[in-house]
């Protein structure tokens, strides 16, 4: 299909490019002729769909150049070129295997720019377009589809979110997905989909329904597409949330060179246009942050959604997914069971089989099982799998690896719900940590200090630390009960409190009030907060008076609610740590608590005050002690999910590295550089690249010996008292900033 | 210092001359590229040397291959001569069949170089005429597209290709789908006698419409000769039609023989894309007569009117074109 050249006289006269160009300076004068062309363009339309395969590279060349025209001033001329678009729909429909590619591509410009030009809306344009990219068979096709419909999506939600047609597209991806469940038609769902979800376009909860649908596909393909995508779509999209603002202007050196070079409207649009941008990304800085929630809590009704999952590919038995793409599944079902805190028993019994060293990816399985448990599951239908994983990875013939593994599932399992363990295993398990490999060590010991805040009872009598032993001699460390929520609140909530109190007792100091008016407002205060210490005292004194306390010290483990309770009680009594008049003082503040919350409006001023208080308590608490486990379960937010390197961390431990991995390390987070230089060379060049002199010591290093040499003769030849003062005036030129005076 | 020097040295090297030793080669230049190959077999395609094959067949779908996709004019003309002569020689040889040159030639009508164009009309011409008339829709089309292009020449060749049409198949050309409306359209646009786009323009509240520019580029000569094949057009368009001999049997044929045309049901579209009103067939004279004058006749006749004032050769043309309107010729 090579082209003829065209000769140069005709060129002139056939110009459509110039007549185009004219038509668009002035539409009205240029009417007759852009009819002509019309009327060039429908001639060649109907030569084109005669025989679109036989047509000859000519007629093609021409055909593409007139669409070309027609579609750059069809805006000018609505009338007359009313049908444009619907040609071009046409053509593109039934004849887009067949067409050549350059006018194929033209076409799908051209209803692109109609688009833009608001000659045809998104939806006719979108729908158009998308049938095409599924069904066409051509790859480079497919690619400019997809960049024209992200596009023209993202475009069209700039302004303002286009909810109409946000939702005519996402329904007609839903039905994409739903309709034919076997194809692989479902994955440009999936694609298109994730990246609008990416740019942030998409962030309700009806995208998340399309990609729920893709997960339940039958498509091996489509499933991992939305698997991966609830798995990792809000990651991403905060990645390019990040790389977005990442981009910087120097608007110094900008402003630099425009001192420097010659001085242009061109340059002086850029300046402005950097300043602009500039502005704009502060304004972005301090906007408030678009409360988008993640694509895993946007899951309507996410109990019914895991449990299809897991039937359908994990449980079913007929399934032939790769494995890789199992985990991937078995990673979503378990991320939204410990998420949504959903209830599968037969998930647990399911992983009994995987749940071995051979197992491929056996780790990934163990984070799996740490995800999928969460407080609300029974204690008993976990235990069965701690003591697998006891048995099958933990043993003194096992591998370090594979005990360091096994004993940190084991804690990962445990620190989401604690009483999945039994004493006896506990205590074998703390044991190893006599065990010469220091992963296994690290592991032990991790298990053991969760013990030690969560459970210490659990613990035999030596390992359970000073800290746990007073816990438990004190009462603050609580007995744990399945199913029981901690009460939420609002943290800080109570400092707020007691400094609103104080202020207010300043205040009343400062009107000098009475003693008795005081004492008055008080109590009627308490009264309104409930506070009533007498009945709590009572209470406290009967249970103390009908629990027995000569059962403590049995190690019974019958009934452990009621020999909880007991053993409170004597806690409370035995030793003079702590009174009850200590402990209804704290339960009567509670209460109080609850009332600011609830009774009062919290103003802007008073959540400002909450938080500088908070930060100051935690100061506090960080000059004093803090269990690390606390810390680390505050940092880490146990609804996060758990990768199997999470599982493998300590084993790593113990292994010795090898010296690339120790320069990789050591590497790490500095700058690239590609020759062995010093690091005043890199420096240096650095200064030389961003177009800086050098400094004055510099060009005094580098001046030429014959220029200084004169100097230097002459300085050996001073007198004493020539000296001297030399001397003398450098001290006093240091003390006065130089010769310059500078800073003076 | 040391670096200077050392910086120094550096500099001269790309100057330095290379020192030649005997008996050793000379030294490769910098830029030198190693251009040697190496390579197990030759493929050579099947390649006949002799530029003049014997078979006449194989000759004219050469020159019929050469007329589209030679770059030289000389030689797209030579081989456009060359099948004209095959043709109109008197035992002609074609082995491609006249549809096959049509469909193989025709887009040659937009061809650059005038003189291509030129000799192309001429083997138009030495195409049997009863075989053009099935092939006259195809021929329309891109008389339509030659009648709207940029260039001047190529319009007014054009127009010569239409009078040969109107020649060898009027009929069919008149009443071809599309024949009849299209081409008024295009000839219009020629014109700039075309009421839509005055239509269009003044509804905006322009009031002077624009000349049409196209048309008049080369002087009332081209235009007169555009009248005149409008008239012509217009002539075939109203022309009665002779009255069909009585056919005894006439009524069974219809009923029991195969037709002897070609696409005898066209004016059914049973195939075809839904066409508008532009490009339906109007196969007789009435039919043709009343679209014309519900679309055409007042703008041509305004027209015409206009390029009867200017006299001339022009106005001699409009007179023609007068009588053709009111079948009076």
């Amino acid at each position: 299909m090579v082209k003829r050249k065209v000769a140069a006289l005709e060129k002139v006269e056939a110009d459509l490019v110039n007549l185009q160009y004219k038509i668009r300076r002035d539409p009205r004068s240029y009417a007759q002729e852009f009819y002509d062309q019309w009327l060039a363009y429908d001639a060649q339309r109907q030569i084109f769909v005669s025989s679109p395969a036989t047509v000859s590279s000519d007629d093609t060349k021409k055909f593409h150049d007139l669409v070309d025209l027609v579609a750059h001033v069809a805006d000018l001329y609505p009338e007359v070129t009313a049908p444009f678009a619907n040609h071009l729909k046409e053509l593109l429909i039934q004849h887009h295997a067949t067409l050549d590619k350059e006018l194929r591509e033209k076409v799908v410009g051209s209803l692109v720019l109609l688009r833009r030009k608001e000659v045809i809306d998104s939806t006719s344009l979108l729908t158009t377009l998308f049938p095409i990219l599924i069904s066409t068979p051509s790859k480079t096709l497919r690619s400019l589809l997809y960049t024209k419909i992200i596009s023209d999506l993202r475009e069209s939600n700039s302004k303002a979110t286009n909810h109409r047609l946000n939702r005519t597209i996402q329904t007609v991806l839903h039905n994409l997905v739903t309709s034919d469940r076997t194809s692989t038609k479902g994955m440009w769902a999936t694609r298109i989909t994730r990246e609008l979800w990416r740019r942030q376009i998409w962030t309700d909860a009806r995208p998340c329904d399309v990609m729920k649908e893709a997960c339940l596909s039958d498509n091996e393909k489509v499933v991992v597409g939305g698997v991966r995508f609830f798995l990792g779509g809000d990651k991403e999209r905060e990645e390019m949330e990040d790389e977005s603002s990442d981009e910087d202007i120097d608007i110094k050196k900008v402003k630099h060179q425009s001192t420097i070079n010659k001085k242009t409207k061109k340059r002086q649009k850029a300046y402005e246009k950097a300043v602009e941008k500039i502005k704009r990304q502060e304004r972005r800085k301090h906007a408030a942050h678009p409360l988008n929630f993640s694509a895993l809590h946007l899951i309507h009704d996410p109990q019914g959604f895991a449990e299809k999952l897991f039937q359908k590919h994990l449980q079913n038995t007929k399934n032939r997914f790769s494995l890789d793409n199992k985990l991937l599944i078995l990673q979503l079902v378990t991320r939204l069971v410990g998420l949504h805190k959903l209830t599968i028993i037969s998930l647990y019994s399911w992983f009994v089989r995987y749940l071995t060293p051979k197992q491929l990816n056996v780790t990934s399985f163990l984070a799996s099982l740490a995800q999928a448990t969460h407080n609300l599951v029974p204690p008993d239908v976990i235990e069965p799998l701690v003591v697998k994983i006891a048995n099958e990875f933990v043993s003194e013939a096992s591998a370090s690896e594979v005990a360091a593994a096994g004993i940190n599932a084991i804690r990962e399992v445990a620190l989401r719900q604690p009483l999945c363990m039994t004493e006896t295993l506990l205590q074998d398990l703390v044991m190893y940590q006599r065990s010469k490999d220091k992963g296994v060590v690290m592991a032990a010991k991790g298990l053991q200090s969760l013990y030690r805040e969560v459970y210490p009872e659990l613990l035999q009598k030596k390992y359970r630390g000073k800290e746990a032993t007073m816990g438990m001699r004190s009462g603050q460390v609580k007995q744990l009960r399945f199913g029981e929520e901690e009460d939420g609140g609002i943290e800080g909530i109570e400092l707020l409190e007691k400094y609103k109190e104080e202020q207010r007792q300043k205040k009343r100091e400062e009107q000098g009030l009475t003693a008795d008016g005081d004492a008055e407002k008080k109590e009627d205060e308490d009264e309104d907060d409930g506070f009533n210490s007498e009945d709590w005292e009572v209470a406290s004194t009967d249970s103390e008076s009908s629990g027995g306390w000569i059962d403590v010290s049995s190690e019974s483990d019958d009934d452990e609610p009621a020999k909880k309770r007991r053993r409170q009680d004597d806690s409370e009594e035995a030793p003079e740590l702590v009174d009850t008049s200590k402990q209804d003082a704290a339960t009567a503040e509670y209460n109080r608590i609850s009332k600011l919350a609830t009774t009062t409006i919290l103003t802007p001023a008073d959540l400002a005050k909450l938080e500088e208080l908070r930060r100051e308590a935690k100061i506090d608490k960080a000059l004093g002690r803090q269990s690390k486990r606390k810390k680390e379960l505050i940092e880490k937010h146990i609804e996060d999910g758990l990768t199997a390197e999470d599982i493998e961390l300590p084993a790593q431990l113990g292994k010795k590295t090898t010296k690339e991995e120790r320069i990789a390390r050591a590497r790490e987070g500095k700058p690239e550089r590609e020759e062995h230089k010093s690091t005043q060379a890199i420096r240096k060049a650095k200064k030389e690249a961003e177009g800086k002199s050098t400094t004055n010591k510099e060009k005094a290093r580098k001046k030429n010996f014959l220029m200084t040499i004169g100097k230097a003769k002459a300085k050996n030849k001073r007198s004493l008292v020539e000296t001297r003062n030399v001397l003398r005036g450098h001290i006093s030129r240091s003390k006065s900033g130089g010769r310059r005076k500078n800073g003076l | 210092m040391g670096s200077s020097t050392k910086k120094k040295k550096e500099k001269k090297k790309d100057f330095q001359k290379l020192k030649l030793k005997v008996g050793k080669a000379k030294p490769k230049a910098s830029n030198f590229t190693d251009t040697s190959f190496k390579s197990k077999s030759i493929v050579v395609n099947q390649q006949t040397l002799v530029a003049e094959s014997s078979d006449p067949a194989e000759q004219f779908k050469q020159n019929l291959s050469l007329a589209i996709n030679a770059k030289s004019d000389n030689q797209r003309r030579d081989a456009l001569a060359y099948i004209t002569n095959q043709l109109s020689a008197d035992t002609p040889n074609n082995p491609v069949g006249t549809s096959g040159v049509l469909t193989k030639l025709l887009p040659l009508m937009s061809d650059g170089a005038a003189s291509v164009r030129t000799q192309l009309l001429k083997l138009f011409r030495s195409l049997p005429p009863a075989e053009v008339g099935p092939h006259v829709e195809k021929i329309l089309m891109y008389v339509r597209s030659g009648m709207t292009h940029l260039s001047n020449d190529i319009r007014s060749d054009t127009l010569n290709v239409l009078e040969w049409v109107l020649d060898v198949a009027g009929d069919e050309t008149v009443s071809c789908p599309g024949g009849w409306l299209k081409t008024l359209n295009s000839f219009s646009s020629m014109l700039g006698w075309n009421p839509s786009v005055g239509s269009a323009m003044s509804a905006k509240g322009w009031t002077s419409s624009s000349r049409p520019t196209l048309g008049t580029k080369k002087g009332p000569e081209a235009q007169a000769r555009q009248i005149q094949v409008l008239a012509k057009f217009i002539q075939t368009g109203f022309r009665p039609e002779a009255p069909v001999p009585y056919n005894a049997v006439a009524y069974w044929d219809n009923i029991y023989c195969l037709p002897g045309m070609p696409n005898p049901f066209a004016y059914l579209n049973l195939f075809g894309t839904p066409r508008d009103e532009d490009s339906e067939m109007y196969p007789d004279r009435i039919s043709r007569q009343r679209v014309f004058d519900a679309k055409w006749r007042a703008a041509i006749a305004a027209g015409m009117d206009g390029a009867k004032k200017e006299g001339g050769t022009v106005g001699r043309a409009a007179a023609t074109l007068d009588k053709a309107m009111n079948g009076r010729l």
